[in-house]
């Protein structure tokens, strides 16, 4: 079951000579359950993909629809509500809330949505990315690879559609790359849990489904199981 | 670039912006300190001048010194001048007089005429022989008199001559008083009264050195002279400017300036540390980044310094240069508003203490402020710097409660309480606006009781009957009825000391007649009773006094020329502008009522109020009462008054719209750049899904938390320094008792949630615009 479309995508940034193509006609779609990256050179436009897809950020043309519904043919405010309930975000640099706890941070996106969160779900959740003993230390209390762990946490707690994942391990070490790279491919086996991840290490898509390649602002899809042709 | 520290003006360049409301901060504390220091000093300096001009220029003056003590006071190192001085016939009612005219003599030492410059010699020398004396120019014009005339005074006792040594300027008094004056050395004042004047009546007038502490020399003096308490007076006005006066009220009322003064400097200083704090807090990563390069802990806390000085150079000149113009302009509309007061002010003068206050505060200040952010900002671990962890250099210590409430009202009141210093800093400095206005709202209490106003009755001219009787004609009142360029005209009829009976005790009364005018005025100083029966002359007011209590409704009997009449008193009034004096009551009625009475038709005085004064108009006028009738002309006393009062109010109304505007711009500039510590914050925040209207929510929780936290701290502290500063300079002069300022609490409690509302909408308006890849540097 296809739970995302990209149709024909593109993006362009400045005017005239300064004019820049991040993204051309880039099309693709994913499957529920479905653990895809997309790899790429710096400047390749594969962030820009990624806040697209994210509705961070709005494409010159092109349509993206999430279980159906057209990200861009919302309103700014019926867009958020959309986004939060429908797409988690994991960011390289983490961005936990400094001021809420673990707990707190897991449960975020739940409680701007005014919803009460159930226990058994946060402990489950906690449970799965070790920080049961954590829940209630705040981030300057943690290391890199907990607070990217919390963050996962965070993306995972409203079952959204689809999880975006920009250079999870770029802040971390070895140790702490290979552990949340773990977490990311249970989260998908255990939870059916769509995740496009982006990255530019060759290392961590030997654990994903699907590999797709943005060059120049294209997109090549190179194919599933993609850890013999790339190593 | 040769230094790293050269950074300093690069990044000030670009980042201009960012930097703008903290040099805001600084030019604005800068040009209060400076403006408010400098215009105290101006001041200051003008009543000094003023108190020079109208008292002189002595600081104390000792009675019943004799030959032996006033030679030691005069050989004492702390006694710059002395002068010797005595008088006949000052209060005008002796007897001497110089072809008719009143005069007054006195006799002084030369020396008198540095302490006393209003005595400005104008031709010829100070008199030296015996015989000599100088004679006012009044005198000189009116009696066409030369050096070396003869002048020769007519007293009770004979006459005296004296030989015209030069003639001086009338003073003032002189000059009010329509009188002569002729001035002689000590020892030809003692020949002229031998037999009434020792050596002893002559006052001695000190002036001490500049620096001298003037209270701890009259002590010394007195001891060692055995000179009681009583013999030594002080000139107040001037020992007062000179922080000297052993007067405890004017003590009392420059302590309150300094008070204010001091609370005013910490505004400053609390205003300039919160937007450095805030400015440091907002560039974590910035020196994250400074560490991660390799910069000490050392180089980051010289950087922030450097930076802070940097900001010194470029935010205190202009706060400087403002102040000055600010303090030129105030000073000139001043001595041209109100010259008698004012006329003395600097026009274009600059302040030193002003200056060098406003210079060293605000450097000290910047320096000591940046001392904290630099420390903070010099312990970011690069590696929490470069993580972006959506957090700033203030990290949080205590998770937010969510449990309670919804998670944007929890994190923006955690955003505004999570640090206690932070909350304590900014609910401090939004306080001492509160504490600022309530301070300075003395003066309006102050103004209303220590500055006369002119009342609704003030008339600009009066024509008053020479006698003191009903003589003006009542023909008189209705031709100048007529004269469109009075405005109004009314008239009182005066029965002067009428015995009469109250409650059966024997007493004395004025019996004053009103107009509809006058009726009119007096309704609002009605205590009891009613009025309308008196306008139909079928009742009187009487005026509450020691002795003269009494109900509405009760009587009381006057004894006029057709017999004992017993009138009722139907109303009873706190207040009249005028007063019988000692043990005479005063009781109003209607004309009517006063002919019925006492038989009297004219009027005793016609006070006009002038629909244009000029000279012209009151010449006319004079010339329709015709001679015979005392005239009274007061439109350059009202027009001082007016201009007084302006003054004053200008000044303090003024003082309290600079403070609530500063309140306002403080408030606005913490929220915005609390707003803009957190952006990135707020950035990741909409990637994870929340709300423009959430965001909006979270700041408003954090404003109104400073704003409710400033307010109460504000009326905890600043009601309290309200009662002080009250009872010192109010209920100890006055004796009104304290109440609540309602008034000053409500309007800057709206200015400051007026300024908390606009607080918010620059900063949504960013939040709105902001693109959130750029801000969370996806």
């Amino acid at each position: 079951m296809e739970i995302m479309e990209v149709q024909n995508l593109c993006k362009t940034y400045g005017k005239g000579e300064a004019k820049v193509e991040a993204l051309k006609h880039v099309s693709f779609t994913l499957k529920k359950g479905e653990f895809a990256a997309v790899i790429g050179e710096s400047g390749s436009g594969k962030s820009t993909l990624l806040n697209c897809i994210g509705a961070l950020d709005e494409p010159t043309g092109g349509r993206i629809l999430l279980d159906g519904q057209n990200l861009f043919g919302m309103g700014e405010e019926e867009r958020t509500i959309f986004r939060r309930r429908n797409i988690g975000f994991i960011f390289q640099a983490f961005h936990l809330i400094p001021e809420l706890n673990v707990e707190q941070n897991i449960i975020f996106p739940l409680l701007l949505d005014y919803k009460k969160p159930d226990p058994g779900q946060v402990d489950e959740i906690l449970e799965v990315l070790g920080l049961r003993e954590r829940r209630g230390h705040l981030p300057g209390q943690l290391s890199g690879g907990q607070q990217q762990r919390v963050a996962i946490g965070r993306a995972l707690i409203t079952r959204p559609k689809l999880i975006l994942a920009d250079e999870p391990t770029g802040n971390l070490d070895r140790k702490n790359s290979r552990e949340v790279m773990e977490l990311l491919t249970k989260a998908s086996r255990q939870y059916q849990q769509t995740i496009l991840m982006i990255t530019h290490n060759p290392n961590l898509i030997t654990s994903v489904d699907r590999v797709m390649q943005v060059s120049d602002g294209m997109l090549t899809d190179l194919g599933g199981n993609a850890n013999e042709k790339l190593s | 670039m040769k230094n790293y520290l050269n950074l300093i003006p690069i990044s000030a360049k670009l980042h201009r912006r960012q930097t703008r409301m903290t040099r805001w901060c600084i030019v604005i504390s800068v040009f209060l300190i400076s403006a408010i220091f400098g215009m105290a000093d101006m001041f200051l300096q003008s009543q000094k001048n003023l108190a020079i001009m109208t008292d002189g220029a002595w600081h104390v003056m000792f009675r019943g010194l004799d030959e032996e003590q006033t030679a030691f006071l005069a050989a004492r190192p702390e006694v710059e001048t002395l002068a010797r001085y005595a008088a006949t016939n000052y209060k005008l009612d002796m007897g001497y007089e110089v072809g008719g005219v009143q005069t007054v003599l006195c006799g002084f030492d030369e020396t008198f005429f540095e302490i006393y410059p209003q005595a400005h010699l104008l031709e010829g020398a100070f008199p030296k022989e015996r015989g000599e004396a100088l004679v006012t120019e009044s005198m000189r014009d009116r009696q066409g008199l030369s050096v070396g005339d003869m002048v020769e005074v007519i007293t009770p006792e004979g006459s005296l001559a004296f030989t015209i040594s030069g003639f001086v300027e009338d003073t003032s008094m002189l000059l009010k008083t329509d009188a002569y004056g002729i001035f002689m050395n000590t020892d030809t004042y003692l020949s002229c009264f031998s037999d009434a004047t020792s050596g002893e009546d002559f006052a001695c007038y000190v002036a001490f050195v500049p620096r001298c502490r003037i209270q701890r020399a009259i002590k010394e003096i007195c001891g060692q002279m055995d000179i009681p308490e009583e013999m030594v007076s002080e000139n107040a006005k001037l020992m007062g400017t000179l922080g000297q006066s052993s007067d405890h009220y004017i003590m009392v009322l420059y302590l309150t300036a300094f008070v204010l003064a001091a609370l005013v400097a910490a505004s400053g200083m609390m205003m300039i540390l919160g937007s450095m704090n805030s400015n440091v807090a907002q560039r974590t990563e910035f020196f994250g980044m400074m560490r991660c390069l390799g910069a000490t802990g050392r180089q980051v806390r010289r950087y922030v310094r450097t930076e802070a000085f940097y900001w010194c150079l470029r935010a205190i000149p202009p706060g400087i240069f403002g102040s000055v113009l600010t303090v030129w302009g105030l000073c000139r509309m001043l001595k041209v508003i109100t010259p008698t007061w004012f006329g003395e002010m600097p026009g274009f003068g600059v302040s030193l203490p002003g200056v060098g206050s406003g210079i060293l505060i605000g450097l000290l200040t910047v320096l000591a402020a940046s001392r904290t952010p630099a420390r903070k900002a010099a312990e970011v671990s690069p590696l929490t710097a470069v993580s972006g962890n959506a957090g700033t250099v203030f990290a949080a210590k205590k998770a937010a409660h969510t449990g309670r409430m919804h998670v944007e009202t929890a994190l923006g009141l955690h955003h505004a309480a999570g640090s206690r210093k932070n909350l304590i800093l900014l609910t401090s400095s939004f306080a001492f606006s509160i504490i600022l206005f309530l301070g300075f709202g003395i003066g309006v209490d102050f103004m209303g009781h220590a500055i006369v106003t002119l009342r609704p009755c003030t008339p600009d001219i009066a024509i008053v009957s020479s006698d003191n009787a009903c003589s003006i004609p009542d023909a008189l009142y209705r031709e100048l009825r007529e004269n469109v360029q009075i405005k109004r005209i009314f008239g009182r009829r005066f029965a002067y000391d009428m015995p009469a009976r109250m409650a059966g005790e024997e007493k004395t009364v004025m019996l004053v007649s009103y107009e509809a005018y006058q009726f009119g005025w007096a309704a609002e100083e009605l205590r009891q009773g009613e009025m309308e029966s008196v306008r139909d002359g079928a009742g009187v007011l009487l005026v509450e006094k020691e002795g003269f209590e009494a109900e509405a409704g009760s009587e009381i009997e006057l004894e006029t020329k057709t017999g004992l009449q017993k009138v009722r008193i139907a109303g009873i009034l706190s207040y009249a502008p005028f007063d019988g004096g000692g043990n005479v009551g005063t009781v109003i009625c209607s004309e009517d009522l006063f002919r019925q009475l006492t038989g009297g038709t004219g009027y005793t005085i016609l006070d006009m109020q002038l629909e244009n004064p000029s000279d012209a108009v009151v010449e006319e006028i004079r010339r329709a009462a015709g001679d015979g009738y005392r005239f009274f002309d007061n439109r350059a006393d009202n027009r001082e008054t007016r201009a007084v009062y302006f003054s004053f109010a200008l000044f303090v109304y003024g003082f309290l719209a600079v403070i609530a505007l500063i309140a306002a711009f403080h408030i606005i500039n913490s929220i915005a750049m609390s707003v803009a510590a957190r952006m990135r914050q707020y950035g990741a925040m909409r990637a994870i899904g929340i709300s423009i209207r959430q965001l909006q929510v979270m700041i408003a929780a954090e404003t109104l938390t400073y704003l409710a936290g400033g307010l109460a701290e504000g009326l905890l502290l600043g009601l309290p320094l309200h009662y002080y500063l009250y009872r010192q300079a109010i209920t100890a002069r006055w004796g009104d008792a304290w109440s609540l300022p309602l008034m000053e609490c409500m309007v800057i409690a709206v200015v400051m949630i007026g300024s908390a509302a606009a607080a918010m909408t620059g900063p949504v308006r960013r939040i709105r615009e902001m693109s959130v890849v750029e801000t969370v540097g996806m």
